[in-house]
């Protein structure tokens, strides 16, 4: 099967650059199509592209439907009130990105989090991450007009949901990974539940495959549609499954390990041809070594201890700056905090995956058919929430 | 007595009260059917404005299901549509769009403000550039208050609308 992938590539490539060559800016030819924010595929995104014939030539995105002022809303909150509205550019991946907040806070402070607290924030992490990716696959699938594979994740997500609805309290948004720990305790009988729900849902993982991933009709809509190079990917900025896709085995979990990270065995999942089907089909193997990762979690975890650092009712750290970031759904997501001393940030910047992977969508529009638009569009793992803040 | 009956003014009045008698004999039934037909289709438009749009997804899923209430995730044209939930925050930049869409709907059309935001503006209240609330703009039928609302309270408020439009009179 990966003979017939790549030499399917390699006649992509010829394809496109005669596409490139064949085109003459000749502005009487071209449509205009204006795609989004009320369009089935765009979401909360907008983005102009011009048309030559089937081709596409010009690509403008349109970013901002979302923007809320996150970052500016941190200056005047307290470190523990800011998680809250944070957590609400990805409610379904709310665990990730109040992780790195947490872990930023906490090097500016300066606390240390109990053990089974790093335990139980890695776990809700990796819950997440598959409650995100499922979404995500979810949308893909209805995208490409594949229908049971927006009803299969849809339920399948619901069972990771519950877990965390337990553990948590609220279906997507936590606000349970602060700064010093994790609010609470889990709850009886949740790693028996866990351990239970992984074993079936690795079982409808297979399922995925076959009548997904193996579909050959989805094979022949991503397969050599939108090549992103691996110089390209590294030059454009892209993070996360898309970069792991063309080739470069970049995880922050494995290359910067927080937390317990450097404990737990596992490998970093990369394709090394960089189409459309390769950015599917890398999230797809995370969800695969997220359900290794979340057993070993479950084993290695202490029986009992604290959850929690004790923190200041108030917190503040001395004055300076601080950067961490972590391996979300989506790739790497940092904060960068600058305190001045007092409980409150100075300044707060958001680096996302959505933004860095979105930079990469007119590089890999230009030259493709309209008809790959949403095989494209969506495997850049974009969530339009995110990347406007 | 026939020529009191036959006297311009009491003939009109004896028409027009058979009028009103004639349009509510047809109107009822008729205004029932129709309002029966609008209950069970109603077709959102697919804007999604923030992220209460994953609880609306996972409402569309398997477990909720909100098919079941004759909601579909309509993928046509906004010209079939008469929903719109505003799912979450209106900043300023997708406000004109929300006000574009909507009046390019044709009547009747209902509007479901689903989250915090949509209905105050929520967590966003001080953000320089959220909307305290759509009702600014458009004319709210229902709220479904929760930030997010879990898909049981999107559906208790579907069937709110529902409720009303029941009881709503046909022009």
């Amino acid at each position: 099967m990966a003979g017939v992938h790549e030499s399917k590539v390699d006649e992509a490539i010829e394809m496109g650059m005669q596409v490139v060559k064949e085109y003459t800016a000749d502005d009487d030819r071209l449509m205009t199509l204006s795609v989004g924010p009320q369009h089935p595929g765009s979401g909360h995104f907008r983005f102009t592209i011009k048309l030559d014939g089937d081709y596409i030539v010009y690509c403008d995105p349109d970013p901002g439907y979302v923007h809320r002022g996150e970052e500016k809303m941190c200056e005047y909150r307290n470190f523990i009130q800011n998680i809250p509205h944070l957590e609400r550019p990805v409610i379904h991946d709310s665990a990730n990105i109040t992780y790195s907040y947490s872990l930023a806070v906490e090097q500016l402070v300066g606390i240390e989090v109990p053990r089974r607290g790093q335990f139980i924030r890695a776990l809700t992490s990796e819950l997440d991450r598959q409650v995100y990716t499922l979404y995500w696959l979810a949308i893909y699938g209805i995208f490409l007009g594949h229908s049971t594979m927006f009803m299969w994740p849809t339920a399948d997500r619901e069972l990771f949901i519950d877990l965390l609805d337990s553990l948590t309290g609220a279906r997507v948004t936590h606000a349970f990974n602060i700064p010093g720990g994790v609010r609470n305790d889990v709850p009886e009988g949740f790693k028996e539940k866990t351990l239970r729900h992984i074993a079936y849902y690795e079982k409808r993982l297979k399922e995925y495959e076959d009548i997904f991933y193996n579909n050959p009709l989805l094979r022949q809509r991503t397969e050599g549609v939108g090549l992103l190079t691996k110089e390209d990917a590294i030059k454009l900025g892209v993070t996360g499954s898309v970069l792991r896709a063309s080739g470069v085995p970049f995880d922050v979990r494995k290359s910067e390990p927080y937390d317990i990270y450097n404990e737990i065995d596992f490998k970093v999942q990369y394709m090394r041809t960089g189409d459309s089907f390769a950015r599917a089909y890398v999230p797809f193997l995370d969800m695969k070594e997220s359900c290794n990762i979340m057993r070993q979690l479950l084993d290695k975890m202490p029986e009992s201890g604290e959850v929690r650092a004790k923190l200041q009712p108030n917190p503040k750290g001395p004055a300076g700056e601080t950067y961490r970031r972590v391996e979300s759904g989506r790739g790497a997501l940092g904060y960068y905090i600058v305190s001045d001393g007092t409980p409150r940030p100075y300044r707060v910047k958001i680096s996302v995956g959505s933004f860095r992977n979105i930079l990469a969508l007119p590089h890999l529009l230009v030259g493709s058919k309209l008809a790959d638009m949403p095989s494209i569009y969506w495997a850049l793992n974009y969530w339009p929430v995110e990347a406007d803040r | 007595m026939f020529k009191d009956l036959l006297n311009p003014t009491n003939f009109n009045v004896m028409v027009s009260k058979l009028s009103d008698v004639l349009v509510k004999a047809v109107n009822e039934p008729l205004g029932y059917a129709i309002n029966w037909g609008r209950v069970w289709s109603l077709w959102p438009v697919h804007l999604e404005t923030a992220c209460c749009s994953v609880e609306f997804g996972a409402a569309s899923g398997p477990r909720y299901d909100v098919e079941r209430f004759g909601i579909i995730e309509a993928f046509g044209s906004l010209r079939q549509c008469d929903l719109i939930v505003v799912q979450g925050t209106v900043n300023r930049k997708m406000a004109p769009r929300v006000r574009m869409v909507y009046d390019q709907m044709p009547e009747p059309k209902y509007v479901i403000a689903m989250g915090a935001c949509a209905i105050t503006g929520g967590l966003y209240v001080d953000s320089y550039n959220v909307l305290p609330g759509i009702d600014g703009i458009i004319p709210v039928d229902v709220y479904v208050p929760g930030c997010p609302p879990r898909p049981e309270t999107l559906i208790q408020g579907t069937m709110l609308l529902q409720e009303k439009i029941k009881r709503s009179k046909i022009k």
